[in-house]
Order: structure tokens, then sequence, then C-alpha cells
């Protein structure tokens, strides 16, 4: 079989990366072995949020614009300041295009509430985490009701609040918590472990209990302007049940990002792979590459466990298969590699450097900063040093920039897969 | 005893992300779901039996949470050994009857019209439902005259005159039920220039593994493996099937639930229009004639599991007049013969309500599907026929009506 393009792994970095050469007529085909690091994120595109000094960044494209001069191999650098602005934009008009609407705060960050109650730093958000009118009435100091529903325990307003009172954000914040109660609790309590966001988005999405819930809500809030609920309202229709409790409640409905399955998260990867669907990209879930034949400089074809020996050719190929977590890299005794193709690997071979004694280490870990080193263009090079010019690596799977201290990974995945796209078209003309 | 080639239930991180996905999770919350039922209490199963839930034997086994875990856990391939490994084996004749797809057809086949006939008598059906325990809604496939092996007797001398060929693995559906698709598959070969030698050993298994018998599954699928690799040896051959589920279990089941060897037929099995696409794009295409229809399409699970739904997609895509509606991909909820027990039929139902009303919103003149039990649940839940993409192909190429 033969495509213009095979990008193997399916994340945000990925399907960004199909989006944009699909959208030109391009044939390409999405492998991916299982659903993504968007199952697990907050569905808030983080740009940049903290600096060198572990402070909070507040205006991230002005960052840049210096950011990137003096770290020439950060992916941010491999892509310019101007590049990482045309790709978040693009890929908010993308999302946009399948319902999704997304949120800045101008040229600014704003925080995003976790379910801790921590606060952190992002670009982009959905319309119930971040929009003009949240804004304000944080402004205004408004009243905040942090709810829940009964038998759901992913979620402790009681210690989101105690730390949302610590932070100085916060003062003179009236913050109250209550809770909700599903009107047919009783089937799921057969399988209280199983009770997760999902089975409360779900049962959302039937709205049959809209008004009803309307009801309680705005009791249990009594008299606060917001209502901060863990995020499951719905997967398919949130944007409709969204507006309607708005409107039933009259108060301004919240969504915390929960703890995995994260439904935020889950409606990016639905209208991400819908939009690629609708350009007529292939998406083939479940099967892994196992391996490749280059010849020369050229990546000829890939293999997957599926396939039975058939290999998928292509003129050009995007590595996207993210970090460890999503098995882009895999760390050996005393190594750290790169399974498919075994390219050249940036990491530290002593293997007690790799990570930092704390679990929350100011510095990040360094393997973080772990990943497949590649040149300007984004092409890799071989084990024994031989430079691959049809294979362009994006996403979570690069080295020299740490997601979670930075506050980055979003807007990394997002802006290297677009320059991928980039890359392969102007070679294309 | 913990066998350590099958400990993939401590790469689970515990995500949840399978149950997402997994329909009958969705359907019922009887069934725990593909975490809990799977890796989370398959460490409790490996250290005292006893603690083993009846609700696993919700699990359909159609392998979507496999597809969409992260770390690679084998889960509904846990469930399912834990089902015929922990569960004593069951003595109901109807699940026998369900189980051995083959020793019914043989006998059906002989007195087709009396069975077809008396299948559909309500009292029957009432007997049956009361008795066997089979729903009395459930509507039974037609079994056909005689084989599809009689048929190809007949003419297996001018198929092995073709320069090339290939080995086909009907099915019971085609032997026992529907010939017609076991033609369909010979029309389309020949107009490629390939000829069709057919091997049918045994039953693939399916069933089989569904209701338990995993020793009659082994010898079967031993048969099989053997039959199937010296048929292919003696042409040089790639082998094919055209039911998404045979291939699945040929090519995974075997390997990965029966632990047995099949590397023998591995690497040279496809699902048929895997074959077919092959060749289209490297120029054997053979001539079409438009069939102007407006069809609806519907990826079977095990056709997603094998990552095979792309090659059906794109053979319909060549055919002149075919204006294709593909489906978002959702469980039909039959799983074989899970829909024909009564206590899994109102699930199995509910399973594939979301299917069903994707077909019925996109309205078509018909539904293509690579499955024939999903063919079966949507004819009867839907008031649509269903073809198999082979058949459609086949009407493209003989200009037949369809
Ligand atoms: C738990 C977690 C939470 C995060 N939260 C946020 C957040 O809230 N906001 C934010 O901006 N960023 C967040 N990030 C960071 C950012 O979301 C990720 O870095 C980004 O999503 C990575 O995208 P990716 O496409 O590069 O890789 P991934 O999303 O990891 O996708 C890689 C895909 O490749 C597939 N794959 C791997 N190997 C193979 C193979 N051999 N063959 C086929 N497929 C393969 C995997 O199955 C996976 O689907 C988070 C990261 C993690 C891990
Ligand atoms: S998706 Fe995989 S890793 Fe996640 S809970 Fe299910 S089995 Fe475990
Ligand atoms: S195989 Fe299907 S029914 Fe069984 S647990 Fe997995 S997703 Fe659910």
């Amino acid at each position: 079989m033969r495509y213009d393009c095979v990008i193997i792994g399916g994340g945000l970095s990925g399907l960004t990366c199909g989006i944009r050469l699909a959208e030109t007529g391009a044939s390409v085909a999405v492998i991916s072995t299982g659903m993504s690091a968007l199952h697990f994120s907050s569905g808030s595109i983080d740009l940049f949020g903290y600096n060198g000094e572990g402070r909070t960044v507040y205006r991230p494209f002005e960052f840049l614009d210096e950011f990137v001069g003096s770290n020439p191999r950060h992916p941010y650098a491999l892509c310019g300041a101007r590049q990482v602005r045309e790709a978040l934009f693009y890929f908010r008009g993308q999302l946009d295009l399948e319902g999704i609407e997304l949120y800045n705060n101008d040229e600014s960050n704003h925080f995003h509430v976790t379910t801790l109650g921590t606060l952190k730093p992002t670009f982009f958000s959905q319309r119930s985490v971040f929009n003009e009118k949240i804004r304000l009435a944080f402004e205004k100091k408004s009243m905040i009701a942090a709810l829940n529903f009964e038998g759901y325990r992913d979620f402790y307003p009681e210690l989101a609040v105690i730390n949302l009172r610590r932070n100085v954000l916060f003062r003179n914040i009236e913050i109250i918590t209550g809770k909700i109660v599903y009107p047919d609790y009783g089937d799921p309590q057969r399988n209280p472990f199983e009770y997760r966001s999902v089975d409360i988005a779900r049962i959302f999405d039937t709205e049959r209990y809209l008004e009803e819930l309307a009801v309680q809500i705005r009791n249990a809030a009594s008299g606060a302007a917001f209502a901060a609920m863990p995020a499951f309202l719905g997967i398919s229709n949130f944007k409709r049940h969204h507006k309607l409790l708005q409107e039933l409640t009259g108060l301004l409905i919240y969504e915390i990002p929960t703890l995995p399955p994260s439904i935020l998260g889950m409606r990016i990867d639905n209208a991400l792979k819908s939009r690629f669907a609708s350009l007529g990209g292939v998406y083939i879930a479940g099967d892994t590459v196992t391996g490749g034949s280059i010849s020369g400089e050229r990546l000829e074809s890939v293999v997957t466990e599926n396939g039975g020996g058939s290999a998928l050719s292509a003129g050009s190929f995007v590595l996207a298969t993210g970090s460890f977590f999503s098995g882009g890299l895999v760390s050996e005794f005393s190594r750290v590699r790169e399974p498919v193709l075994d390219l050249k690997v940036y990491s530290d071979a002593e293997r007690s450097r790799w990570y930092a004694p704390e679990f929350f280490p100011r510095r990040g870990h360094p393997f973080l900063e772990y990943g497949v080193e590649t040149d300007e263009r984004l092409n890799p090079k071989t084990g024994d040093g031989r430079r691959v010019k049809n294979l362009y690596c994006t996403g979570a799977l690069l080295p020299y920039y740490n997601p979670i201290k930075e506050g980055s990974g979003g807007g990394v995945a997002v802006s290297t897969g677009y320059r991928a796209a980039e890359l392969i078209l102007e070679g294309n003309s | 005893m913990i066998r350590l080639q099958n400990i993939s239930f401590d790469h689970c991180i515990k995500c949840t992300v399978c149950t997402v996905y997994c329909p009958v999770a969705r359907a019922t919350h009887h069934f725990p779901g593909p975490k809990q039922s799977g890796p989370d209490t398959e460490r409790l199963r490996i250290k005292s039996p006893e603690l083993l839930d009846e609700s696993l034997k919700y699990c359909t086994n159609c392998k979507r949470c496999e597809i969409a875990c992260p770390s690679n856990v084998k889960i509904a391939d846990i469930i399912q050994s834990s089902k015929w490994r922990y569960f004593k084996k069951s003595l109901r004749p109807r699940d026998f009857f369900l189980a051995h797809t083959d020793l019914m057809g043989s006998v059906a086949t002989r007195a087709s019209l009396l069975v077809n006939f008396f299948i559909k008598l309500p009292p029957v059906k009432l007997f049956l439902d009361l008795f066997f325990r089979i729903p009395s809604e459930r509507r039974f496939p037609k079994y056909a005259r005689g084989s599809f092996l009689a048929w190809y007797k007949k003419h297996r001398a001018e198929q092995e005159a073709f320069a090339e060929r290939a080995v086909y693995f009907p099915g019971c559906y085609v032997n026992y039920n529907n010939h017609e698709l076991g033609k369909d598959v010979v029309t389309v070969l020949n107009a490629m220039n390939i000829g069709v030698i057919v091997s049918y050993e045994k039953c693939c298994g399916v069933p089989l593994i569904a209701n338990g018998y995993i020793d009659r599954a082994r010898k079967n699928a031993l048969l099989n493996i053997n039959s199937l690799a010296a048929s292919a040896a003696e042409s040089g051959a790639r082998i094919i099937s055209a039911s998404s589920s045979c291939s699945f279990a040929l090519k995974h089941e075997y390997r990965n639930l029966l632990e047995l060897d099949n590397s023998a037929i591995f690497d040279s099995l496809d699902y048929i229009t895997r074959f077919i696409h092959e060749r289209f794009l490297k120029g054997n295409l053979p001539e079409l004639k438009p069939v102007r229809l407006r069809a609806a399409y519907h990826s079977p699970c095990h056709l997603e599991r094998m990552g095979g739904v792309m090659n059906t997609i794109e053979v319909l895509k060549k055919i002149p007049g075919l204006d294709l509606t593909i489906l978002h991909s959702e469980c039909c909820g039959i799983a074989g013969t899970y829909g024909f027990k009564k206590e899994y039929y109102r699930v199995s139902q509910k399973v594939g309500a979301e299917l069903f009303k994707r077909i019925e919103r996109a309205d078509p003149q018909i539904v293509i599907t690579d499955c024939e039990t999903c063919k079966w649940q949507i004819e009867m839940s839907t008031p649509y026929r269903v073809e198999h993409p082979v058949t459609v192909l086949a009407r493209s190429i003989d200009g037949g009506k369809l």
C-alpha cells in the first residue's frame, strides 16, 4: 500500500500534521497503537507556562521571541517563533470547524484549575474553562461553588478548596462546596469503582436529567456566580449542554479537568480524528509500527504488527510516537532507545542521572528532556549516524524541552506537527 | 501459575481508557468493564480462582478495549481465557449447538427447507425460548441446500487451470448458509485472472472459543493450520477468507488465545479485501460496471482489530456508481453467538442501538459489511438488506442485479 505520507502515532502532534497535509489533498494514513496522551490531558493547550526559574510566564509569545534565540535546540526554536504562532492559530481554526471553540486571553496566558485545586498557566482552553465572562466574574471576585456528584471518587471539592484558598489570586473570594445526586444513582452503584467521568458524561449526553440537575445545581450553589464541577458535561454534545445548563441555572458552569479518562481531552481527540477523516485521511487504530526499511537517506516503507509482512510505503513519514508514556521511547537498563527504527537518541549514559530524587523536582526530571535528536528540518539520524531525509520527528518524542517544567507540552506537539507538514509540503512543491 | 509470556496485565496503568470504549460497559452497568474484568481481577484470579466474578461473561470479545489501550494490554484475551480457564464448561445443549456450527450445518443442510420452515414457526420459537433460552425475537440465518464444497467440487478443474491461484477458506457460513457469497468470491477472483482453491477442513473455532469448547477449538485449529499450509505450499499461493471473524481467528486468536504456532500460515493469510486491494494497486483491476446504489458501510469489530477496514473501503471506492456513506465505527452487538442467548439478548440489542440509529439516519438502499453475524443482526434490527463487499464487487463485474 502506498500513501503520500504515513504518520506513526495518532496523538496531538500526529493528527495536527495529518490534518494539515490531508487538507492539501495529499493521501495520508495515521497508524496508532492506542489512545494518545490527550486522554490524560487537561484539554487545555499549554504554550509556555514557566520560565527557567520556575516563575509563571504571562505573555508566552513575547517570551518565546527571546527564548528561541538563546535555546537553539528547543523544538520551538526549530519551528521559529513565528511559525509557532501560525501553528497554534491554525489548530484553533481546525477545531472550530468541528465545533470546539478554544479561547485565549489575548496575548496572555490564563490559568485553569486542577482537580487538586492548583492553578496551571495555559494558552487555549475550552469555553467551560476560560472565556471573557469567566474572566470578568473572577475579576469581580464573585462567589464560587465547587460541586461534586455523590459517588464520584476522582474529585474531592473540599481538598481542592483548601488549595485554592492558599492561592493569592483567590484571596477575598468566597468558595463553598456542595453535592449533587444523580436521579438514577441506584444503577451505577453496582460498580462504584467504575463510576468515572465517562459514565456521568454519557448520562449528560442523553439530556434526560438536565432540568432536574439544574435545580440541584442552583440549590447547591446557593448564591454563587460560578458552579465549578468536574468535567463531565458530555462528550458529543457538551456545547449544547453547557449552554442549556447555564441558562437553566443562571450560573457560570465551570469545568475542572479530571483524572483520566479526561473528558476535556477526549473532546479534542474526537474533534481531531473527525476533522482528519472528513478530509479523507485514513486512521488505522490498534496497530503498532514495528520497523521500517531505510535505503540510503530515505525511509522506504514501514511494517506493522497486523500487516503480516506487507509494507506501507510513502513519499514521506512522520514519527509522532510520543515519549516514554506512549512508547515512543523505551528505557532499557543502561540506555534510552527509540523502538521503531532505533534512531539516534539524546539521553544520558548514566542511569542514576535520568531522574531527580524528589517526585516533583523544581528543575524537572532530566529524562523528560530525552528524545530523538534531529536537525533543524526535524530529520533524525539512524543509530549509525545516517540522516533520514524523508522522515520527520515531532511532538513529545523530541528532546531538549521539558513539557512539565516549562508547561509547553501541547504547544510543542501542535507546532512541531504543523512544522513537519509545512516542510513536507515545501519539499513537494 | 503465572506464565511469563502472558503478563500483559502488569502493563496496565489503570487509566480506564479501555472502559470508555467498551460497548458493553456502556450498555449495562452489570458489566464492570474491561479494566476491572481484565487486568484488575486477573491478578486476583491467578491467586485464587474463587475470586472469579460471573460478570465477566458479559464481555463479547469485540476487542475494542485492546484497540484503545495505550499500554498494549491484551485485555480481551485475558477475559476470554479466564472464561474458559475458570468457569466450568457449560453443559447447556443450547451452547453445544451454537458452538458446533459445522456439525449443525452438515445436518441442517440435508433438510434445509424443513429446518428453515420449522425454525420460523411461533411454537418452535417459543419452545426454543422456554427450553433452550434462545430469545424468540432472534431470527436465524437460513440454511442452504447442500454444501458449498459440493458445488465447488464440480468446478475444481477449471479453477486449477488458472496460472495464479489463491487458497480460499470459506468458513461455515458460506459452506452451509450462503453459497452465493462463495460463488461471488470465485467470480471476483476469476475476473482478476486468479483461480480459487478451496480448502476447508473445519470450523475456524470462533463459536467454540466463545462457548468454552477450547479443546475442540484447538483441535480444529491444528487441522486448519495444517491443511491450509499444505494447500498454500502446493500452489505457492496466498490464503484468503471472506469472513472477518474467521480471518481474525485464523491469524490472531490461534496465536494469542489458543497459544498455537500458526506461523506456517500467518504471513500468507489475508482477509479478502486486503488481497484484492493490493492487486488493484498493482494494476490488476477488472472491468467494473456502474452499480447505481446508495450504500452505508459498517466496519465489523474484528476487522477493525486487524486494521483491515481501509482495504474494504478502498475496494468499495473503486466501484463506479456506488454512493458510499462510511458509518461511524460502532459494535452491532451480536458478537457471534452472544446475541443468540436469552440472558444477553437485551444487552446485545442495546449495544447495537447506536449503529441502528446511524444506519437509519444514512437511509441507504443497502448496508455493506464484511461479517456474517453483523449482517444477521442488522437485518433483524433494521429494515435494511445487508450485503458483503465482495458481493457488491461481483455484481459490478457481472452486471447482475443487487
Ligand atoms: C499525562 C499527561 C498529561 C498532559 N497534560 C497536558 C495538558 O494538560 N496540556 C498540554 O498542553 N499538554 C499536556 N501534556 C503534554 C502534551 O499533551 C503531550 O506532550 C502531547 O499530547 C504529546 O502529543 P504527541 O502527539 O507528541 O504524543 P502522544 O499523545 O503521546 O501520542 C503518541 C501516539 O503514538 C502511538 N504510538 C507509539 N508508538 C507507536 C508505534 N510504534 N506504532 C504506532 N503508534 C505508536 C501511541 O499509541 C500514541 O497514541 C500531557 C502529557 C501527559 C503524558
Ligand atoms: S486502557 Fe490499558 S492501561 Fe488503561 S486501564 Fe485499560 S488495560 Fe489498563
Ligand atoms: S472485548 Fe469488547 S466487550 Fe469485552 S471488555 Fe473489551 S471492549 Fe468490552
